[in-house]
């Protein structure tokens, strides 16, 4: 595995380095507070949202409940399909990995997570999660937490092709980074476009948003094009199945694993943001969802295995939503319709592993929906400060819920 | 041989701006020579022409480009089945590159910009409806009412086969309700989020239920056995509501008279005052003209409603800048270069790159469309532009730009492009290119003054 070393990096960053990075240079990089590499021991987030609205009853099944059966009858899972837990509460039956961290102390599940008034709307619901608002407003927490830290192009990145809204910042907001890397134009195009993509005073906020994606695409792919050429660290401890490890392949791994090089260079990029689709299952639930939340399970498990390998592991907290549960009784396709409350995954060596927050009552449904027993808020809460040491209300105005989700 | 001042003295800047609003936003921006043509008319008469446009008669389209009913997928291990596909994207290209062209082709694209816009409205892909021909009646619909009664358009778009589909409108049945669809008609098409109980999403699921689709054809029938029998109460008024009479109710609500009229303001006007991508309340920059457009919107006429939006003071107001959407940059870029997308080199590069930006015709990533403004201005999107500007304007006609002297190329790029103004700094990088116009060009579209609609 190729590190840049440390010297490397900042020479490569610095505005000194006109010879050592043209197109780089243009870009006084210097001025724009340029990047170090981040220091072992820095907590690191990955936040990974399942879109679509994950289905919580069947992630974490109540397999024993009378009324679980009874409400959905062709979609409950019996005892010998699920990985028992505890509590009455089993995972998925393809959720092996997580079973493993659950053992290991390294899984917190919190449970009947949500928000007052639950909104059924795919958009509302995530626009709800993603700016950590129950009323609208224009940016993500997580862009409101760039904006409390120095201007930095790595300091959160997205795998993907557009900006997920959880990183809209008033006037910065996080980078994107397509999963097949970054081209860029050299010699005197490049040169050109350092000057089409300079600051100046004179532009509006979304000129100089457009001026901002050029200028950074330059320093990001500079930094980045290198590294991703590395192969991915490898998931030393995993258990080996044909063709590979358990970890699999699938589109999430895919992006987790580009978060993995990068991560193992050194690149100082404190919040990582991944997605997985395909959560809404209005039809033939089971096997979809079983699939999609093996991927989860197994990507994730590669994922700390390979931060394991690079001495990581103890930096990474990692964090799977999703914008709403599903209701508990089953539609008529075999599938469920939208609901409330559904559990969080918090994953990591820094969590307080185990139970977080009260399991829903099935006897207390309310229009036929799960309570919701824990605020979304509070667990963004703990994140804020545990991980991304930042007071909550800088992020969040006004919150100041958390809960014990992190060792000292 | 003209030069920029010649035509552009007497034009202030703001009336540039109005006018290269007026191209970019409600047609798909100038062709070559347009913008001046439309300065010297200025923006009264060129909105007029733009709005009165119509289309053109396209004939029988379906077969002159060959799109047809597939019928049932051939079973896995049949010899039809590859054959199957292989017609199947062949339509898909087809039907693709025949609306780009429309875009790019016509000289005043307005019905088709409407028809786009009404595609991210009731945004339904292919990526579930999986037929192309149902996919094209889809669209087919929209442009057919595009610019028409929007109280139609709801009544056809609720039987239309793909938007049935694509929200399990075919599982929706009185016995076991699927509220999907109606929930999306309320929230998305036709009232606006909060402006409905859940008790009416469930009462409109009613009037919704029994429909059969016909997967590879999009037919659709209602079938008794499967039908809510009796009367449903939707919005306070009880009725035997199906799903037409549930669509016209729903459409002459007052609801719905604010809600349509907002989110024609924030696709054309600004989506500034948008959290994300959800439907909301337009701001204080588009107060002073929101209600006009809704008392325009009165009669549920769409034409009058764009009228009285483009003749707004908000259409105006220079605080209301947008980002282009990668489909509006890309067709903008193929009419200034006179790249017909079906005549490209490679068309299916074309179709590839609307992909990779996130804008496919045909594959909205979700029933909500396509998000606006800074979600589209990334690292990513910005090396994926750059690259197609390159190559794009290798390929293209650069003649705005070769037929005219070096030291009057900075003007002719902004009246070619319909720009209203390059600002010092990108004028600086212009300076040092000038004697290579497709340089030239590839920095022009892909400057901050091209990428946001100002």
């Amino acid at each position: 595995m190729k590190n840049i070393s440390r010297r490397n990096f900042i020479k490569l960053t610095s505005a000194s380095a006109v010879a050592v990075a043209h197109s780089l240079s243009m870009f006084e990089l210097a001025q724009a507070a340029g990047p170090r590499l981040l220091p072992t021991g820095t907590p690191i987030l990955v936040i990974v949202t399942l879109n679509g609205g994950n289905d919580g009853l069947n992630t974490v099944v109540p397999y024993l409940d009378p009324i679980y059966k009874s409400l959905r009858p062709q979609l409950a899972y019996k005892e010998d399909q699920v990985l028992p837990i505890g509590d009455g509460l089993g995972l998925n039956g393809s959720m092996t990995g997580f079973k493993t961290l659950w053992d290991n102390k390294q899984l917190a599940i919190v449970r009947g997570v949500g928000y007052p008034n639950p909104d059924r709307s795919h958009f509302s619901s995530m626009a709800i999660w993603q700016s950590a608002s129950r009323t609208p407003i224009k940016t993500g927490w997580i862009g409101r937490w760039i904006e409390t830290q120095p201007e930095n192009p790595f300091l959160a990145i997205s795998l993907g092709s557009t900006l997920p809204p959880l990183f809209q910042g008033a006037k910065r907001s996080g980078t994107v980074l397509p999963l097949s890397g970054l081209k860029i134009p050299t010699g005197m195009l490049a040169t050109d476009f350092a000057k089409t993509s300079k600051k100046t005073r004179l532009d509006g906020q979304l000129s100089a948003t457009a001026a901002r994606s050029i200028r950074d695409l330059f320093t990001v792919a500079d930094i980045v094009s290198p590294i991703l050429k590395n192969p991915a660290p490898p998931a030393a401890d995993l258990p080996t199945v044909i063709g590979g490890n358990a970890g699999g392949e699938s589109n999430l791994s895919a992006q987790l694993d580009i978060a993995a090089k990068l991560i193992a260079a050194g690149v100082p990029t404190r919040v990582w943001s991944v997605s997985l689709g395909g959560f809404d299952t209005h039809a033939n639930e089971l096997s979809a969802q079983s699939l999609l939340l093996g991927t989860v399970s197994n990507s994730i498990s590669k994922f700390m295995s390979q931060m394991r390998t690079i001495g990581r592991s103890r930096d990474v907290t990692v964090m799977v939503y999703s914008e709403f549960g599903r209701r508990v009784r089953a539609n008529a396709s075999d599938g469920t319709d939208h609901g409330t409350s559904g559990p969080m995954f918090i994953i990591g060596e820094r969590v307080v592993g185990g139970f977080h927050g009260e399991q829903p009552p099935l006897n207390q449904l309310k229009d036929g929906d799960l309570a919701v027993t824990t605020d979304f808020r509070s667990v963004y809460g703990s994140v804020i400060e545990g991980v991304l040491h930042t007071p909550v209300d800088r992020v969040i105005n006004g919150w100041n819920d958390r809960l014990p989700l992190f060792t000292a | 041989m003209f030069t920029a001042r010649e035509y552009s003295e007497d034009v202030s800047n703001q009336d540039r701006t109005a006018i290269a609003r007026l191209t970019h936003r409600i047609g798909f921006g100038p062709k070559p020579g347009q913008f001046r043509k439309m300065l010297k008319q200025g923006f009264k008469v060129s909105a007029k022409q733009l709005l009165n446009s119509g289309l053109p008669n396209y004939g029988d389209v379906k077969t002159a480009i060959g799109i047809t009913d597939l019928g049932a997928q051939p079973k896995p291990n049949s010899e039809l089945l590859e054959p199957y596909k292989v017609a199947k994207r062949a339509q898909l290209r087809n039907m693709s590159l025949w609306w780009l062209d429309q875009m790019v082709d016509q000289d005043f694209p307005f019905v088709e910009r409407m028809t786009w816009f009404w595609h991210g409205h009731w945004a339904t892909s292919y990526s579930k409806v999986d037929e192309p021909v149902v996919m094209f009646d889809h669209i087919a619909r929209l442009r057919k009412h595009a610019i028409g009664d929007f109280t139609q358009m709801c009544e056809e778009m609720v039987l239309d086969g793909g938007l049935i589909y694509w929200l399990d409108g075919q599982l929706n049945t009185a016995n076991s309700p699927n509220e999907n669809l109606s929930r999306e008609l309320l929230e998305l098409f036709t009232l606006g989020v909060n402006n409905y109980s859940e008790t009416d999403v469930k009462e409109a699921a009613k009037a919704l239920s029994g429909l059969r689709v016909v997967k590879n054809s999009g037919l659709v029938t209602k079938e008794p056995r499967r039908s809510y029998a009796g009367t449903s109460t939707v919005l306070g008024t009880t009725g035997n509501f199906e799903s037409v009479t549930l669509a016209r109710h729903l459409s002459l609500t007052t609801a719905c008279q604010s809600f349509i009229p907002e989110r024609m303001t924030y696709r054309f006007i600004s989506p500034a005052s948008s959290m994300m991508s959800t439907p909301m309340k337009p701001s204080e920059r588009v107060k002073s003209s929101t209600p006009i457009i809704k008392k325009a919107f009165g009669g549920r006429q769409i034409l009058p409603t764009m009228e009285a939006l483009v003749f707004s003071d908000a259409f105006q107001n220079p605080i209301n800048s947008q980002v282009k959407s990668p489909l509006e940059w890309l067709v903008s870029v193929l009419r200034a270069t006179r790249t017909v997308p079906s005549r490209y080199a490679n068309p299916d590069y074309l179709l590839k790159l609307l992909d990779t930006l996130g804008q496919r015709p045909f594959f909205p990533p979700s029933v909500g469309g396509w998000p606006a403004d800074e979600a589209w201005l990334s690292v990513a999107s910005s090396q994926t532009l750059i690259q197609a500007a390159q190559l794009i304007v290798s390929q293209g006609d650069l003649s705005p730009l070769m037929d005219v002297a070096k030291k009057q190329r900075i003007d002719a790029l902004a009246d070619w492009l319909g720009v209203a103004e390059w600002s010092d700094r990108t004028k600086t990088a212009f300076d040092g290119a000038l004697q290579d116009p497709a340089r030239l060009a590839a920095l022009a579209i892909c400057s901050p003054e091209y990428l946001v609609s100002a």
